[in-house]
């Protein structure tokens, strides 16, 4: 009943003229960023940091939430009516939306992705509302070493796990948990890789890094490699879907939501797994005629199975968020950067200290969502438009819009400078492919990684197997361990068995 | 689950994000030359050089904690190296294991980098001066002078693309000032104290 109270509080807040407003702009706006090529989440939410200097929290954090998960939205219609994928994320969806689309069913599958973005995330919202408190508890419970051992675990997963290298994951994890040392160290004081720069004393800022590694770098590479790029639209049909459409679609949304959500409420991160997965899923799933149109004419499931699993985890990874403070991806690593600009730390305290703040976050989840419905299907024609901004005009605007965020925190033209030379790293780390991911959440969590396992070594006195001793650190150190080491395992034995397989052949 | 996994992993490759699992086997054109590679994977190893002579700078008193300060830089300086070295490694070796192909063109148009690089620079170095609208437009005017040049546009040098190019930039420079300066009261440098220009 406390949870009901709670949320009801939450909603008298959301729903005030001026909160609703902030969520609509949000909506909207991050629906026209995933719509947009060349922009994504968090590059948006990271332009727009500044504005935390001068709007109330609950406003900003409503707000950046409604780009959060719009652009998850937006995103779906870029890859369905555009023949290029765009990213791991919406590059499922674009397999059968694309050749659904190609068929003249564009309409039916924007549709069975926008219901679906709206029925998996309503249910991830429950799931954030009823488990977020108790986890929350539990997370009261732990200390400096079963926190850093997670932050550990979500390392490992966005550095070594996904993507295709974990050397290169790895390597870009160490810079950006590098980049995180510039400034003044905050236990000590001692000054790190400053060179004797004031500027660089208050430490890198996220947004510098976010809106250097994904806009500036964008722009750049397309200016570099991308020239003139060769893009057919298809075309848009009524947005409507008839009654297969819906009874294909409705189970293929609820596996998707389950496969979802548990992958987005653990702090390892990453949309690529459950998508792929329900996919998968849908395909072994499907029989006779719905089975042929996999990979021919566009099967509706591949559609709806997918978008469904993509936002259950963008929305269930709220969780790990608010109640431990672990960000796994690199819009929610940036919105942890807006909760540390007003000087409030996610954690387990977040739901006692800011409770009314929490609450009313929740709640214009529920109400985006809807917002994001109306949005999306009934206005889809108004979003297409965007698609057609030509490219030279809409990259260099990207610039103008990065010089507000980079330049609006501090007022700063070394930043500017700094920004060009992240956007050069960047366009390396893109060409030599180099996750991003790990650069930005390394970056943002490897200071508090740091103050928590220095003061996990204090309460040890001094001795590092304080990580061992206490049964919690112990299991997340055996869960780091087989992450790392039983997908290599796996793939050494079918290696093996292939190999054998070849040679009895 | 096996087949549609198979399945999976070619319309993967259909969705253009092929990956080569085998250093033997031959890679994209457009996965950098093994050089390049080299390069990059000495730049690792020259970054991890630089952090460590910058850990010897930083203050190693632990207090009673055990750990100080330096022991992030040095476990950064000794990971990379290690990286670097790897990578290094690799690219002698049959190139960087698994590398997707990272689209576009084999080679980089440096002309269009150098047009958009100068708008990038030049908004850095007038910014402070000239205001943002006018450092803004003059970024927004060359850099999409420069993506224009990369798209091939035949009209890009004429005179009518650039007054164009120009009433753009204004376009959209002015209202995003008056926007984050006005309403959401951020400080953005103007040319006059008006705070409308």
């Amino acid at each position: 009943m406390d949870i009901f109270n709670a949320l009801m509080a939450g909603f008298a807040t959301a729903i005030t003229p001026a909160n609703l407003l902030w969520a609509l702009v949000g909506c909207a706006l991050g629906t026209a960023v995933g719509v947009l090529p060349g922009i994504g989440p968090a590059v948006a939410v990271a332009m727009l940091l500044p504005i935390t200097a001068k709007v109330d929290v609950t406003a900003s954090m409503i707000f950046f939430a409604g780009i959060y998960y719009g652009a998850m939205y937006g995103g779906s219609t870029t890859s369905i009516l555009l023949n290029t994928p765009g990213e791991t994320a919406s590059m499922v969806t674009a397999m059968e939306g694309n050749k659904m689309a190609k068929s003249g069913r564009a309409g039916a599958a924007l549709a069975t992705a926008a219901i679906g973005s709206f029925v998996a995330g309503t249910f991830a919202t429950v799931v954030v509302t009823l488990f977020a408190p108790y986890v929350a508890d539990f997370a009261v419970k732990l200390g400096p070493p079963e926190y850093f051992m997670l932050m550990v675990l979500a390392f490992t997963t966005v550095s070594a796990v996904l993507g295709q290298s974990s050397l290169r994951g790895m390597t870009a994890l160490f810079v950006g948990l590098a980049a995180g040392c510039i400034g003044m160290d905050q236990i000590s004081g001692a000054a790190r890789y400053t060179g004797g720069k004031m500027e660089l004393l208050d430490g890198i800022d996220i947004v510098l890094v976010a809106v250097g590694l994904f806009a500036v770098a964008e722009v750049l590479y397309a200016a570099m490699y991308e020239g003139k790029v060769e893009e057919s639209q298809n075309k848009l049909t009524r947005v409507h879907m008839t009654k297969r459409d819906w009874k294909r679609s409705w189970p293929a949304w609820m596996r998707g939501t389950l496969l979802g959500t548990p992958f987005g409420c653990i702090p390892a991160g990453g949309t690529e797994i459950p998508t792929f997965l329900s996919y998968a899923t849908e395909k072994k799933l499907a029989k006779g005629e719905d089975k042929a149109e996999f990979g021919g004419k566009g099967a509706i499931e591949g559609v709806a199975g997918p978008e469904a699993a993509n936002n259950a985890t963008v929305t269930a990874a709220l969780i790990p968020l608010l109640t431990l403070g672990i960000p796994t991806s690199n819009t929610t690593a940036v919105l942890l950067g807006a909760f540390q600009n007003y000087g409030i730390n996610p954690g387990p305290q977040l739901f006692t200290s800011s409770a009314a703040l929490v609450w009313a976050l929740i709640a214009s989840l529920y109400i985006g969502n809807v917002m994001l419905l109306v949005l999306n299907l009934p206005m889809v024609g108004l979003w297409v438009k965007l698609l057609k901004i030509p490219r030279p005009q809409l990259y260099a605007g990207i610039l103008i819009f990065a010089t507000v965020g980079a330049y609006g925190m501090r007022q700063s033209a070394f930043d500017l400078f700094l920004l060009y030379g992240i956007g050069l790293l960047g366009v390396i780390m893109r060409r030599f492919d180099f996750p991003t991911a790990p650069v930005v959440v390394g970056m943002i969590l490897g200071p508090l990684a740091e103050a928590q396992m220095r003061n996990a070594v204090s309460i040890g006195e001094g001795s590092w197997w304080i990580f061992l001793q206490r049964p919690m650190s112990l299991t997340l150190i055996i869960i780091v361990l087989a992450v790392l080491i039983i997908p290599r395992v796996l793939k050494r034995l079918s290696e093996a068995k292939q190999a054998r397989e070849a040679s009895a052949a | 689950m096996s087949d549609s996994f198979q399945d999976l992993a070619r319309a993967a490759e259909a969705a253009q994000v092929s990956a080569y699992a085998d250093p033997d086997e031959p890679q994209s054109p457009n996965v950098p030359s093994k050089r390049a590679q080299t390069i990059v994977g000495s730049g690792v190893l020259l970054v991890a050089v630089g952090l460590a002579v910058g850990a010897l700078q930083i203050p190693s008193d632990s207090g009673y904690g055990g750990v100080g300060p330096n022991f992030l830089p040095w476990l950064c300086a000794i990971v990379l190296a290690v990286c670097g070295a790897l990578l290094i490694w690799e690219a002698r070796s049959g190139g960087f294991r698994h590398a997707a192909d990272p689209g576009g063109h084999a080679k980089a148009d440096i002309l269009s980098f150098v047009w958009v690089s100068a708008g990038l620079l030049i908004n850095a170095a007038l910014i402070g001066t000239v205001g943002f609208i006018f450092s803004c437009t003059i970024c927004y005017v060359l850099a999409v002078q420069g993506l224009r040049r990369a798209a091939h546009q035949p009209q890009a040098s004429e005179i009518g693309t650039w007054v164009k190019d120009v009433i753009t930039g204004l376009l959209i420079s002015a209202p995003v000032f008056w926007m984050f300066t006005q309403f959401l009261a951020i400080n953005l440098p103007g040319l006059t104290q008006t705070g409308w220009l």
